[in-house]
């Protein structure tokens, strides 16, 4: 994964919010609950904007170290990718 | 009496009509009638009532839910509802015009099911000629028009040869998932069993198959494997747990808590044309019957598995004990266990009795 990835969530995959459940990440007979933070993350996941920037713009949002977001944003991408809910 | 659980997913069996009239169908062996079948208006009731109670996916189903001519409608309903829908269909008659209709309705998912590789195999097992043309046909269109496809390969005796062409197939249409189901015995499928049970040996080289072919394409292709009961030491979860995540809502509006859960003598369904599906679900006796860990015999009934598999398949315990409310026998701890395996090896048989409205 390189500065300009532009990750984007595989097809038939959705953030979904309820009243009942709060927001969580659907996909075809699956369902991520995700933290807060991880929730942010994947709603910056439009296959437009690229890493570097999702990782500037976090770390300003939540007052954090850019490379610790980075890192962040790094692992829950390969998880997403390895789970197949990130189309690489 | 803990918490009441909130449901995630909504089975919409639209019709029992359909088209193909394949010897494992999940529908049961009395098809309802397309007079009986529920009108728009009811579904699309249905449908934001599913959204209000916290379900999250909706499964168009059937029979053949395409045989619907307001399929559409319906989709753009539960779309509009906020929720995730998903069509599971053998895809004859998904054609072009369908296609962008559905999509344009806001469809999320399409599941195809399929017979096998081999036309002339598959097609027979379906009882449809030139129905594997049209499967593959379309799910090259849905994946063209960046849909999430998955393709449903139910294995049985017969085409489990040809399992590594079907995770080819999966892969060559770009499909994102692909489910390997064995048949699960119920509906039709119970009296085809002699003819569909496949081989232990059969099985276990399925198992291997799948685990190699999950390594290769991890991060491409999502395989889920649906394990037949009959080989396992512990049973399934049934629907996660009766009344616990799943309404299935048959063609005439009954609402149940699995989807042949209609073969359980004695037991009462509410009707969605009746009832508001919330009550249904909190206060039905038929959503209550098996709900939680409080009806269970021992040796389910303090087993450490209770919260877990929940005392696996009623309808199983019904089907080989002739007792609904018997540890599923698939449970190696169940006094009946021996009856399971007996039945896994008895002898093939090769003919199938195939499906008919009306039988
Ligand atoms: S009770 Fe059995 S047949 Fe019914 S859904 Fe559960 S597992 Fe399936
Ligand atoms: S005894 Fe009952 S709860 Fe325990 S594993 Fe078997 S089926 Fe599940």
């Amino acid at each position: 994964m390189t500065d300009d990835t532009r990750p984007k969530l595989a097809p038939g995959v959705k953030l979904h919010t309820n009243a009942k459940r709060g927001t969580v990440l659907l996909a075809p007979e699956r369902i991520l609950e995700l933290d807060e933070l991880a929730l942010s993350i994947v709603a910056q996941f439009d296959g437009k904007k690229r890493i570097s920037e999702i990782a500037a713009a976090l770390a300003k949002e939540y007052d954090e170290n850019a490379d610790v977001v980075r890192a962040d944003i790094d692992s829950l991408l390969k998880d997403l990718a390895a789970k197949g809910y990130i189309k690489s | 009496m803990t918490d009441l659980p909130v449901p995630i997913g909504l089975l919409a069996e639209l019709t029992h009509r359909c088209p193909l009239g394949c010897p494992y169908c999940s529908n049961p062996i009395e098809l309802t009638r397309t007079n009986a079948e529920l009108d728009t208006k009811t579904w699309i009731n249905v449908l934001n009532e599913a959204a209000s109670l916290g379900i999250m996916h909706v499964h168009l189903s059937g029979g053949e839910p395409l045989v619907r001519p307001d399929l559409a409608e319906l989709t753009n309903a539960a779309h509009l509802a906020g929720l995730y829908t998903n069509l599971i269909t053998s895809a004859v008659g998904l054609t072009v015009q369908r296609f962008s209709e559905l999509r344009a309705a806001g469809l999320d998912h399409v599941q195809i099911s399929i017979q096998g590789v081999d036309p002339a195999r598959a097609d027979s097992v379906a009882h449809f000629k030139g129905g594997t043309r049209a499967k593959l046909d379309a799910a090259k269109r849905i994946v063209e028009a960046g849909m999430a496809l998955t393709i449903n390969a139910v294995m049985h005796r017969n085409n489990m040869d040809e399992l590594p062409a079907i995770i080819g197939l999966a892969e060559n249409l770009g499909a994102g998932r692909l489910e390997v189901a064995h048949v699960q015995y119920h509906g039709w499928a119970i009296p085809n069993r002699a003819a569909l049970m496949p081989t232990r040996e059969q099985f276990l080289e399925a198992e291997q198959i799948v685990i190699e072919a999950r390594a290769r394409f991890e991060g491409t292709l999502v395989i889920d494997h649906v394990m037949p009961d009959y080989f396992a030491e512990r049973p399934k979860a049934c629907m996660g747990g009766w009344g616990r995540q799943v309404i299935v809502v048959t063609p005439d509006g009954r609402a149940l808590p699995c989807h042949a859960a209609a073969t359980l003598p004695g037991m009462i369904f509410d009707n969605v044309r009746k009832k508001p599906l919330a009550d249904i679900w909190g206060h039905s006796e038929a959503f209550n019957r098996f709900r939680g860990t409080q009806w269970m015999p021992k040796p389910c009934n303090g087993c450490e598995r209770a919260e877990i598999d929940w005392g696996g398949c009623r309808c199983q315990a019904l089907s080989i004990l002739g007792d609904a409310t018997a540890t599923d026998p698939a449970c190696a701890l169940s006094p009946n266990h021996a009856r399971m395996k007996e039945l896994a090896s008895a002898s093939a048989t090769n003919t199938y009795r195939f499906r008919r409205i009306g039988g």
